[in-house]
């Protein structure tokens, strides 16, 4: 990451992508990224189609050769090892199990090419069978397992010969939404286990939030975000980030001080930011649970906490969705804002009716620099 | 080529178990095939059959005289051996055609593909004299060899079972390409590229995961251009000698050249019995069906 991070953990970097790019002709799949995967980390690439985040995955695997960069595990060169010498356990997509062998010979499969002794390889199988559930099912065929056996059996596969790596690729995208989750708990469970180094791809943005330690946010072939879920969410580094996680509300202020900004003619506090120019259009971004929407008679009556906005709205709809309720406003100069309120706060709004729309300036966040275009969900695909 | 996949996948599902009342419910649709095979093919084989063991007189004497005979079992070995050759030929040349047809951008593969359909449907007769015209002491190949100084007289590549071979190759190489062409295109190339990430080389990865997925293909292949080499006829007497027969020539010689039917039957009575024999032994050394891997995908 950085020189601070280095120092205190001097072992902890397990790989580094540096300066990785990948054309196919005039295309870009991978546009000069730079990453450090730490030991023993859950890492998630996530990211539309597209984005090139299989592409680096890829890679890493040794399938793709970057047309330029470099690739470092322990610090030694992968670029022209061959995927057969990476020691990386990879689980794809659609499994790819052997047809052709019964679930145990295709969890033995990696280690009949290794030097082993039969003994030892049978205490391995055996073990990995039990960790993936798998001990009744030993001398079924893949055709006749479930997705999920399948792909339990995938990552038995996968984890057999102890690499150090583990790359997946989106592992559980055709498994039912059910067993997708259950398989998530399962595969986070095993990771704290086991301490290995897992590279994860998904599309599915919870799906990362609930496994990894740190996601990467790919977007044109580029790094847009890295961190972990928390911060990613709390506070993006950008517009993308901010509109591609979760839902995100978007204002268009101008700068007035440097503490201080305008929205269609009202005065708004903000956390302070430097480097901004009185009259700076500036993007302010709030989270849809971050706001609270109280009618006229409910502002009145409680006061607005200092470092809290106020603006006023109309409700234009209300949308129950059982754990929370969801209220769309518009703003006097046509800015539509959405609020989610998990308490019973919303009950006597009507729509149609005034409302004032309260937030604490901590809670959001400003870019001076944004695209229009990333502004609506779906970007980040070329 | 789709023709052949859904025949294959027909066997696949009627090999399992189905329901008693299930299985006979599309029977009467199967009658007329049946008149037409029973009138104009098990009648005549029940005629030949029975011409064995009853010309000229009843009794096993055809059978007593046929393995008696050296020279029918030189007859019955060549018939082996050439059969066996051939397959091996064949298969040696069809695997990497079939690769290459399932490898090479699409419409390069549909042309290579075409290719060898259009050899298929070439005069028999015309691809075998050709074969003549190239291998004979005053051929091509011969002319050129002795230009170049590689050899000093003709090589005798024909009127032997060397010519025999060689054109029966030929012949049989599409019926090994198309059943393998299908059978790789239905592989999955992310189980080879599982293959790799587990830690296969190349080359094991060619022997341990391609080749087993191809078996099927392979199996159903070899075994088509097996048994049809054992049965062939013109190819063997256009490029064959006179002193190397095969079961056909030999059965055609009893035939026209001595009216000798009850010997003839006898012999094509047992071709019969070990091609089924051998269709058996593949039955069983193939358990799961041809279409086993393809429906897998």
């Amino acid at each position: 990451m950085n020189a601070v991070v280095r120092e205190n953990q001097p072992s902890s970097v397990l790989v580094s992508l540096r300066n990785l790019n990948k054309h196919y002709g005039d295309f870009t799949a991978v546009d000069n990224i730079s990453l450090e995967i730490r030991d023993g980390e859950f890492l998630t690439f996530l990211g539309s189609s597209g984005s090139g985040k299989s592409t680096t995955l890829s890679m890493l695997a040794g399938f793709e050769t970057p047309s330029s960069g470099e690739i470092l595990v322990s610090g030694s060169s992968l670029i022209n090892v061959p995927p057969h010498k990476r020691d990386i356990g990879m689980v794809f997509q659609r499994y790819s199990l052997f047809p052709h062998l019964n679930v145990r010979d295709n969890i033995e499969f990696p280690l009949t090419l290794r030097k082993m002794t039969t003994a030892e390889r049978q205490k391995r199988v055996d073990a990995m069978l039990k960790l993936v559930q798998l001990e009744a099912f030993a001398h079924r065929r893949p055709a006749q397992l479930s997705g999920g056996q399948q792909q339990r059996v995938a990552i038995a596969r996968a984890l057999v010969y102890e690499p150090r790596i583990l790359l997946m690729d989106e592992p559980l995208g055709a498994l039912d939404k059910k067993l997708r989750e259950d398989l998530q708990d399962e595969l986070r469970h095993l990771h704290r286990r086991l301490g290995i180094t897992i590279v994860y791809v998904t599309h599915d943005q919870e799906e990362a939030m609930r496994l990894s330690q740190r996601i990467a946010i790919f977007s044109h072939g580029q790094i847009v975000g890295l961190g972990s879920g928390y911060d990613l969410y709390q506070s993006p580094p950008n517009a993308f980030v901010a509109s591609f996680l979760g839902n995100s509300n978007f204002l268009r202020v101008k700068s007035v001080a440097n503490a201080s900004a305008s929205f269609e003619g009202q005065s708004l506090t903000t956390v302070p930011v430097g480097g901004l120019t009185a009259g700076q259009d500036v993007l302010l971004m709030l989270r849809p649970e971050k706001i609270r929407a109280l009618s006229v008679e409910a502002a009145q009556q409680t006061a607005l906490p200092s470092g809290w906005n106020e603006i006023s709205a109309k409700v234009r709809e209300i949308v129950f969705l059982g754990e929370s309720l969801t209220c769309n406003v518009v703003t006097p100069g046509g800015t539509e804002l959405t609020v989610k309120s998990l308490g019973s706060g919303l009950q006597n709004v009507q729509p149609g009716a005034d409302v004032r729309v309260r937030w604490a300036a901590a809670d959001a966040c400003l870019y001076d620099q944004w695209n229009d275009a990333d502004l609506s969900k779906g970007a980040g695909a070329h | 080529m789709t023709a052949l996949r859904t025949t294959l996948v027909d066997t696949a599902t009627s090999g399992k178990a189905r329901l008693a009342s299930d299985r006979w419910r599309g029977a009467p649709y199967l009658l007329p095939a049946l008149i037409f095979l029973g009138l104009f093919f098990l009648a005549p084989l029940i005629g030949l059959l029975l011409r064995g063991i009853l010309e000229p007189t009843p009794g096993l004497s055809n059978y007593a005289q046929l393995f008696a005979n050296s020279a029918y079992s030189k007859v019955l070995f060549n018939t082996f051996a050439v059969a066996g050759l051939v397959t091996l030929i064949s298969l040696l040349l069809a695997f990497p055609l079939a690769w290459a047809i399932t490898l090479v951008p699409r419409g390069w593969g549909r042309a290579l593909l075409g290719i060898v359909l259009l050899s298929m449907w070439t005069s028999l007769l015309a691809r075998t004299y050709s074969w003549l015209v190239l291998l004979q002491a005053s051929g091509v190949i011969n002319k050129v060899l002795m230009a170049f100084g590689v050899i000093d007289q003709p090589l005798e590549m024909v009127h032997n079972l060397t010519g025999v071979v060689i054109g029966m190759t030929y012949i049989m190489i599409p019926f090994i390409v198309l059943p393998l062409q299908a059978t790789m295109s239905a592989i999955d190339p992310m189980v080879l590229q599982a293959g790799s990430i587990c830690g296969a080389s190349p080359w094991r990865n060619f022997f341990r995961v391609f080749i087993p997925l191809c078996r099927p293909g392979i199996f159903s292949g070899a075994l088509m251009v097996f048994v049809m080499s054992l049965g062939y006829y013109v190819t063997p007497a256009l490029l064959g000698g006179a002193q190397n027969m095969m079961l056909p020539e030999f059965i055609v010689q009893q035939v026209q050249s001595f009216l000798n039917w009850g010997v003839a039957s006898a012999a094509a009575a047992l071709l019969i019995v070990i091609t089924l024999a051998l269709f058996y032994v593949y039955l069983k050394l193939q358990p799961e069906s041809p279409a086993a891997s393809a429906t897998a995908r």
